[in-house]
């Protein structure tokens, strides 16, 4: 524990903007993934355990575009439409079996799921670890704004992602799909009995999910080594984070991964051995005082 | 209370049956291989039935079962190692500790509901887990117990002679699951039933479905801990791995596995998949693969426990018996 | 009716299954017979986020029993690998072990696990009495500690007290002429990283007594995201950066620090940089990271060193990695001595093999040595230099002085009261 350290950084200028926005870095990506989390939940009651896998599958479709035709925007569709796909067939022939049976089914097709996708990764791309390396309209030196140290492609980054965020807020309050998506999460019988296929509601539910997930891995690509296995820390973090703001509240998601993302930052430097722990710590104590998460609805 | 129960002397010897068999296997079939087998089952099976006692009979999804296995196993090869107390001793500790573990954590999280308390427990358990990881003087971190527990001789039984830990894991086993058997036969037992069904009317007929509960989560937190601590002497360490989700998750899968609506269940779900593990783990390093289409298999398949269909199959006969009597 | 036929074939099929998976598992002890085939078990990761470990340690050994059993086996008996999959979890690698031991008849076990997965296979091997030659595990505690070593396992890998020592010596030489006084460090937040760094700050102040470490920085291991690590780094500023991080950890740091322009403001350090795995992955490595050679096949400098890189290249379409020889070296101890024991029997081999010494492509001078004292081995060639983006990657090695090493040791050995 360092206390003394934490103080210091709260008072100095150039610490607080470079933790800050760090923080913010973290959480952004952490958003994408979670926010697909947080829909499948919300409309399905179903916590996604494969989510994490999800962005793992984006991230190494992209690698594969990017070396074929070594252009990052390609890649990160592709991961998107990729994981899209994907989640419609994960959707479609395992998981829809299961949504009547109790959560301890749905847990164990997740749990099959990971295994055997990190599994297929290790077979289809090898056991070893691989780069995807950073598109040259990146490799710039970073900004320095008001003391602090912002790279340019995280800068990039946050922008993709209040872009994403925005347009999700739009299709989730302004589209036909995003009112029966809402009207499914309150009641889903209501929704059927007016002639609405709720079945094709849920593809689509998983789908969108599928490729916020498949969008951040692939994204994020350029800075983490991809592995087998890589998705898990990710899980637990988005998971952290929708529990937080609240299952099914993707404005709460937002919230849990800024405030997940600031955890890091300054707990790093306060907490530098305990991060991780914090991070539950948080997680209980919300759970404690709101079970249904900070923007969650009770209930 | 329990000498009302008719089925008390029946449960007493079937205990008593399967502890002789299994005390003279290795007599018949000498394998140090099934020996090893029938030790890690035994410490599984605790563990899984005392995780049933919340999921099966009272309706609690637990997600954070695994931290009784790691806490039971630490805390036990601690006092060993630390304490150099006597092994009855240790165990001692390790089941009050655990109960008061249990107690806290219990105390907490019964208040939430559903899935919150699956979460809620679950953030418990990766509490410990960091615990466990980041308190380096005390635990080994992600070392673990190194250097061995010692196991001095008590009452004339020696745990580091491989006959004796045999005959200590599966009594151990036994009679912990007798005590279970006892606990959800009584009326305690039927009110966690009740509880699980029907919380209102639970409520309702005046019973103190918190502290009934609580109770329940106390009880299935010591026998979890008794399981961590026959692994703990099995590979004579504690890992962070014990406390790690992933042990609640395997938990999980041997009650589904076994199958929920029986007593006997979540021991068997704990024998077949441990020897899945082995044979997947012996024929190929894909074994995520393997393990991973063997459970689809099982969840979209067959949907039920294994002993859910054996049971199945007793009543429909007994069904076809009373039928043709009549 | 059709429906409940079917079931019970599939039933019937089960147990099938079920009975032959048993009649395998727990066919009796008969299977090694005498003066046939001598089995040696090799727990090991295969799955998983370091399977990399596993499997180069399995091509390595896969290539070298070749050759030994091309010239006669152990004492004339064939070796026959067993190699199984832990997962990396200790408790399988105890699990595993025991089952190589007891239901495969194997009389040796080659420990390729990790060092949590080593102390595990530490009991296993004491509670059966056999040979164990761990290679893989680095913590120095396991053959250093009276209270932990046992008769029968060996070592056959780097020693982190020997890493610490050559790392501390070739960093103050770098502080000491370019004046680099202000030291950070960032290293994974376990066992072996946080072991790997404190002795590399005691032994550069040793040599250096003005360096001080003014930030330290504990990521995680296996951590997605390094930027709150990054920016604490260079809050501080530090002139010189130390860092254990490995594997895929460390690309996915440089990648990120990259972007931070981490490394056109401090010297970096990083010991696990010189291994191929990280060298090939890294797509945009900077320039100048100074780093401990792991395996690298222009270090030593020799014509055998280059051959077997080159051989084992040609075989498995990947480079060897550090993991890749110090299993050779493994091997080629137990089958050494062996050899000169005139006898594959693990007892007798454990005798001989005590103050070995064998001829050594990875050897400092051509040979290596297994210590009779504390039954690890050492001598191997070790050295630091900057390394570049392409091959041959590390161009100028600057190697230690393993008088320096062991002198050094033995007063660290000293201190920690291990004689």
């Amino acid at each position: 524990m360092n206390l003394a350290a934490l103080m210091d950084c709260l008072t100095s200028a150039s610490c607080l903007v470079t933790q800050t926005t760090s923080g913010l870095i973290i959480g952004m990506l952490l958003f994408l993934v979670a926010a697909g989390l947080t829909l499948i939940f919300g409309v399905l009651k179903v916590v996604n355990f494969t989510h994490g896998s999800f962005y793992m599958l984006g991230a190494y479709l992209a690698y594969t575009v990017n070396g074929l035709t070594d252009s990052y925007v390609l890649a990160v569709l592709a991961a998107a439409t990729g994981v899209g796909i994907f989640a419609l067939i994960f959707e479609r022939f395992f998981m829809s079996k299961v949504y009547g049976s109790n959560v301890l089914m749905q847990l164990l097709v997740c749990y099959a799921f990971i295994l055997i996708l990190d599994d297929a990764v290790k077979i289809i791309w090898g056991p070893e670890f691989k780069s995807m390396g950073m598109a040259t309209a990146f490799q710039k030196p970073p900004l320095f704004i008001a003391g602090g140290i912002v790279p340019v492609f995280y800068l990039f980054l946050i922008i993709v992602t209040l872009v994403i965020s925005a347009a999700l807020y739009l299709v989730i309050t302004r589209t036909r799909f995003g009112t029966v998506v809402r009207a499914a999460a309150v009641n889903p019988s209501m929704v059927s009995a007016l002639g609405i296929n709720t079945g094709l509601v849920y593809s689509g539910v998983f789908v969108l999910g599928g490729m916020l997930a498949g969008l951040a891995g692939g994204l994020a690509a350029p800075v983490r080594s991809l592995t087998a296995g890589m998705g898990f820390s990710i899980l637990i973090e988005s998971f952290i984070v929708t529990v937080i703001g609240g299952m099914g509240s993707i404005a709460g998601a937002l919230l849990g991964s800024v405030l997940i993302g600031l955890v890091r930052s300054f707990g790093s430097i306060g907490f530098p051995l305990f991060v991780e722990g914090l991070m539950f710590l948080l997680m209980a104590v919300i759970l404690i005082l709101k079970p249904s998460g900070l923007l969650g609805k009770e209930g | 209370m329990l000498s009302t129960r008719p089925n008390l002397a029946r449960d007493i010897s079937i205990a008593a049956v399967a502890l002789i068999v299994l005390l003279l296997l290795p007599y018949v079939w000498p394998s140090r291989m099934m020996n090893d087998l029938v030790i890690r089952v035994s410490a599984f099976a605790l563990f899984a039935t005392s995780l049933n006692l919340l999921v099966g009979y009272t309706g609690m999804v637990s997600f954070g079962h695994g931290m009784f296995f790691g806490f039971g196993a630490y805390a036990f090869g601690l006092s060993m190692q630390r304490l150099g107390v006597s092994i009855p001793t240790a165990i001692l500790i390790t089941i009050v500790s655990s109960a008061l573990l249990g107690l806290v954590v219990g105390a907490i999280s019964i208040r939430l509901k559903d899935i919150y308390f699956s979460f809620i427990t679950l953030a418990f358990q990766m509490l410990l887990y960091s615990t466990v990881i980041a308190w380096v003087p005390l635990t080994g971190g992600d070392q673990g117990l190194m250097g061995g527990i010692p196991r001095p001789p008590f009452l004339g039984i020696d745990l580091s002679i491989e006959s004796h830990r045999y005959a200590f894991a599966v009594t151990i086993m036994v009679v912990g699951l007798l005590i279970l058997r006892q606990i959800v036969e009584s009326p305690f037992g039927y009110t966690l039933r009740m509880i699980r069904d029907n919380t209102e009317r639970a409520t309702f007929l005046g019973i103190n479905v918190f502290r009934a509960k609580l109770t329940a989560f106390v009880i299935a937190g010591v026998f979890g801990s008794l399981g961590g601590m026959v692994m703990a002497l099995f590979v004579s360490g504690a890992y962070p791995e014990f406390v790690n989700w992933t042990m609640s998750g395997e938990g999980i899968f041997m009650i589904m596995l076994g199958g929920l609506s029986t007593f006997i269940g979540p021991a068997a779900g704990a024998l077949i998949l441990s020897l899945l593990n082995d044979v997947i783990t012996r024929g190929t390093e894909h074994h995520g693969l393997f393990l991973g289409a063997v459970i689809l298999l099982f969840a979209l398949g067959l949907r039920k426990g294994v002993t859910d269909f054996i049971a199945d199959w007793f009543r429909t006969r007994r069904e076809a018996s009373t039928r043709s009597g009549n | 009716m059709a429906r409940k036929r079917a079931e019970l074939d599939r039933r019937t099929v089960l147990k099938g299954a079920a009975a032959g998976a048993a009649a395998t598992i727990f066919a009796p002890n008969i299977v090694a017979a005498q003066n046939k085939v001598v089995r040696i078990g090799m727990p090991t990761i295969l799955s998983g986020r370091v399977a990399q470990l596993g499997t180069s340690s399995r091509n390595a050994v896969i290539m070298e029993v070749e050759k030994i059993n091309a010239a006669g086996g152990l004492a004339g008996r064939q070796i026959e690998m067993v190699i199984r999959d832990s997962k990396g979890q200790p408790q399988e690698a105890a699990r595993v072990s025991r089952e190589l031991v007891n239901s495969d008849g194997c009389e040796i076990l080659l420990d390729a696990e990790a060092s949590s997965g080593s102390f595990a296979v530490q009991e296993v091997a004491k509670d059966l009495g056999v040979l164990v030659m761990h290679t893989n595990s680095e913590t120095s505690s396991l053959t250093a500690d009276p209270k932990i070593r046992i008769p029968l396992a060996f070592r056959s890998c780097r020693q982190g007290i020997h890493d610490a020592v050559v790392s501390g010596a070739y960093a103050a030489e770098i502080a000491k002429a370019k004046k680099i006084n202000r030291w950070g460090t960032c290293s994974p937040d376990y066992a072996y990283g946080r072991d790997n760094t404190q002795l590399f700050v005691e032994y550069l102040k040793h040599f250096y007594p003005q360096a001080e470490v003014t930030t330290e920085a504990w990521p995680k291991l296996f951590q997605p995201d390094y930027t709150e690590v990054i920016t604490r780094v260079l809050q501080n500023k530090p002139q010189a950066l130390y860092s254990a991080l490995w594997g895929g950890d460390l690309t996915s740091w440089v990648d990120q620090a990259s972007i931070y322009a981490l490394f056109s403001q401090m010297e970096v350090f990083a010991i696990n940089m010189a291994d191929y795995t990280v060298l090939t992955a890294v797509k945009n490595l900077p320039k100048g990271i100074h780093s401990a050679t792991r395996y690298i096949k222009t270090y030593p400098a020799t014509k055998q060193n280059a051959a077997w890189g080159d051989e084992y290249r040609a075989r498995f379409k990947e480079y060897p990695t550090n993991w890749s020889w110090e299993n050779w070296v493994g091997i080629h101890f137990i089958a050494e001595a062996a050899k000169k024991a005139n006898s594959a029997d693990g007892k007798k081999i454990a005798e001989a093999m005590r103050g070995l010494k064998i001829d050594c492509p990875f050897g400092a001078d051509g040979t290596v040595t297994m210590r009779a004292d504390d039954q690890t081995v050492i001598g191997y060639a070790i050295g630091w230099g900057p390394t570049i983006s392409q091959e041959p990657y590390v161009p100028e090695v600057k190697g230690a002085s393993w008088d320096t090493i062991l002198q050094l040791e033995a007063e660290w050995k000293k201190r920690n009261n291990y004689t």
